[in-house]
């Protein structure tokens, strides 16, 4: 059996030792109980207890990985403290976030967001990328805040306010939207397009005529925002189209 | 452009009051040049469609040699992160025209932000196809991508939105689903075995973990940006081979960069077979996962909306003969009920093109959208993808295409995507 107490005994202490290059073997017994661990509550729990507990130790980076992978798919708000410490490590941010990203957890949220006050640079924006990914509509505020931070991190905020595209999403966009030649601006403006046609799905036409006019008009006259002109005047259109069909 | 207007507004209306170039800048057929968006000052646009190449490696190299023997194509640069592949494209576009002019970088971004560029052609491996063609499709460039077009599920529906928001062409890349399979494609449209009712199809299975050890990385390949958005892990010249082959030693073996060979050579084959079951604009409603039994090998099944039903790697004894058949080798077989249907025209590429190169540059003049358009592409990659998520959770699953999730299962639903690498975010 994949999953009894010796096997995963076995696989982990090997995989504490393990390193790109070496046996894959326990890394196969693992995806085997992962797998198995489908309606297993407490095989889940045993899972995540020693993945986590090995993310704490003096494991190889490699191993550290995979753990975070195998927490990817086992992980619950459990896992959220121990990834959670990964965050601000260079080497493991990522793989921190790989997990946290798809953990159904507002623990694993929470933790992003106070991620995002706490670091700055690239890793910063991988906080800000995983809330896009997750649509965290309490980090709506603190994206907001970012949109006047450097040009990589408030392009990252945009794109995630955009994903987001809630009506508070919309209004902190709007309110940033400055120039949008600019590189940020640009951002800011394709966020408010994907909010606009999010509110057309949703069937809020005149909220997004709103966003698409107001666009239409800010990128009016300016060729090097003439993609946005175009994208918001074909947004105009679908809507008029759609409030005549 | 006076966007100000009272609430009942029509599109009439609103053209009306639209200056003409942005009225053009929509929908009108006519080579849409970057100059050409330019306004009444700029200089009339040259008909050539300005091009340029991202990821020239094997696969690339073809699609570049396809776009340099076109005479409607200007190719002004090329991209690639191996200083070889440079090289080597560049100095193929400087031959074409006998001068030193073609532009090598090393960061697609660079690329994108010429004004001069109308379009691009992506033939990098899969795990860079999303941020880099919705970026294209932001700065305003068509889009030729190759095949497989997405590495997630949730990655088609942000590049299609892209495609759309911005009126960009976006063709994807299997030049075989029209080439190679009109034996089977032809008949079926005819009516000749009446309506698909099941459709096998037999290729290779998904990616696996990739835990090669590490080597110093050589001075010419950049090694973070060959990695982007996919997890860092120390170079190994197989993690990052584009040799064709998916089993070990080769990108396209591996999760982090390819489906395997579920999608890459099943881009064609599930292509070639959605296309002749006329299946590209339906997505998969049910995933059915039939564990090994004995000697047979576990296969995934797909049911479709009407009915259809889809099989990768169905052991011959448990097809049931139960009606005309036609079949490419043993790739594709596709079963039909026998019942007299009328026959329906088969979708070509544009202005009698016989190259999907060919169909793209045509549609980069007309606005129409390509054979493959993005969306059917998307479309035709769930199939497989879904077949990957079923045999890793080695389970049945059932899809909600309006929601793009699985119904019901959390767990499902964490395969959809995975954390890009920073500062990489689409």
């Amino acid at each position: 059996m994949p999953h009894d107490a010796a096997t995963l005994d076995a696989a982990f202490t090997a995989l504490s030792s393990w390193d790109w290059g070496a046996d894959a073997k326990p890394l196969t017994t693992l995806d085997a109980a992962v797998v198995a661990a489908h309606g297993d509550q407490a095989l889940r729990a045993d899972l995540e207890r020693r993945l986590t507990a090995l993310l704490g130790s003096g494991a190889s980076r490699g191993a550290k990985e995979e753990a975070c992978r195998r927490l990817a798919r086992v992980g619950s708000a459990a896992s959220v403290p121990s990834l959670a410490r990964l965050l601000p490590d260079r080497d493991l941010s990522h793989m921190a976030r790989f997990a946290l990203e798809r953990i159904d957890a507002a623990d694993a949220a929470a933790a992003l967001r106070e991620a995002v006050a706490s670091l700055t640079g690239p890793l910063r924006i991988g906080m800000v990328s995983s809330l896009a990914a997750r649509r965290d509509t309490e980090s709506v505020p603190q994206l907001a805040g970012l949109l006047t931070a450097d040009a990589a991190t408030a392009a990252a905020a945009a794109v995630a306010l955009g994903s987001i595209a809630t009506s508070a999403a919309a209004a902190a966009l709007q309110a940033g939207q400055g120039d949008p030649c600019s590189s940020t601006g640009a951002a800011i403006a394709d966020a408010r397009l994907a909010c606009a046609e999010s509110l057309r799905a949703s069937g809020h036409r005149d909220a997004a005529l709103g966003i698409l006019r107001s666009l239409a008009e800010t990128a009016a006259g300016k060729p090097a925002a003439r993609q946005i002109e175009l994208a918001a005047t074909r947004g105009i259109l679908a809507c008029l189209d759609t409030a005549a069909s | 452009m006076n966007v100000t207007q009272a609430p009942a507004e029509t599109r009439r209306s609103f053209l009306g009051r639209c200056g003409a170039a942005a009225g053009a800048g929509i929908s009108a057929p006519y080579v849409i040049t970057s100059k050409a968006l330019g306004d009444a000052t700029t200089p009339p646009a040259s008909d050539r469609i300005v091009m340029a190449g991202i990821g020239i490696g094997n696969m690339g190299t073809g699609d570049q040699n396809a776009f340099l023997g076109r005479p409607e194509v200007q190719y002004v640069a090329v991209c690639d992160v191996r200083q070889k592949w440079r090289d080597d494209a560049k100095g193929r576009v400087d031959a074409r025209y006998g001068n030193g002019d073609c532009r090598a970088a090393i960061d697609f971004r660079e690329l994108l932000a010429r004004d001069d560029i109308d379009a691009v052609h992506v033939a990098t491996p899969d795990h860079w196809h999303a941020p880099i063609t919705i970026a294209a499709c932001r700065s305003g460039k068509d889009v030729y991508l190759q095949k497989p077009e997405t590495l997630t599920l949730r990655e088609g529906p942000l590049m299609i939105a892209a495609a759309r928001r911005y009126g960009r062409v976006f063709s994807g890349g299997s030049q075989r689903v029209l080439g190679d399979y009109r034996g089977i494609v032809d008949p079926i449209w005819a009516g000749e075995i009446g309506e698909v009712v099941a459709v096998d199809v037999s290729v290779g299975g998904p990616s696996q973990p990739c835990l090669l050890a590490g080597e110093a990385a050589p001075a010419d390949i950049d090694w973070d940006l060959w990695l982007g958005p996919a997890p860092w892990q120390p170079y190994n010249p197989g993690r990052c081979s584009g040799s064709y082959s998916t089993g070990g030693n080769t990108w396209r073996s591996y999760i982090d960069y390819s489906g395997g060979s579920l999608t890459d050579w099943g881009a064609h084959h599930f292509g070639g077979a959605i296309f002749a079951a006329d299946l590209r604009e339906e997505q998969p409603v049910k995933v059915t996962f039939h564990p090994a039994d004995g000697a047979a090998a576990a296969y995934v099944s797909l049911r479709y909306p009407r009915g259809q039903e889809l099989h990768h790697n169905r052991p011959a004894p448990l097809r049931p003969q139960e009606g005309p058949q036609v079949a490419h080798g043993n790739a594709i077989v596709i079963t039909g009920d026998g019942r007299p249907r009328e026959p329906k025209p088969v979708p070509l590429y544009r202005d009698g093109e016989t190259s999907i190169y060919g169909d793209f540059l045509a549609c980069v003049k007309t606005r129409e959208r390509p054979f493959r358009d993005i969306e059917l592409a998307v479309n035709t990659m769930t199939a497989p993808h879904m077949i990957g998520i079923a045999y890793r959770l080695e389970r049945s699953l059932e899809w909600d295409r309006p929601t793009q999730a699985f119904v019901n299962d959390a767990e499902a639903n964490r395969l959809l995507d995975r954390a890009r690498r920073e500062p990489w975010i689409i």
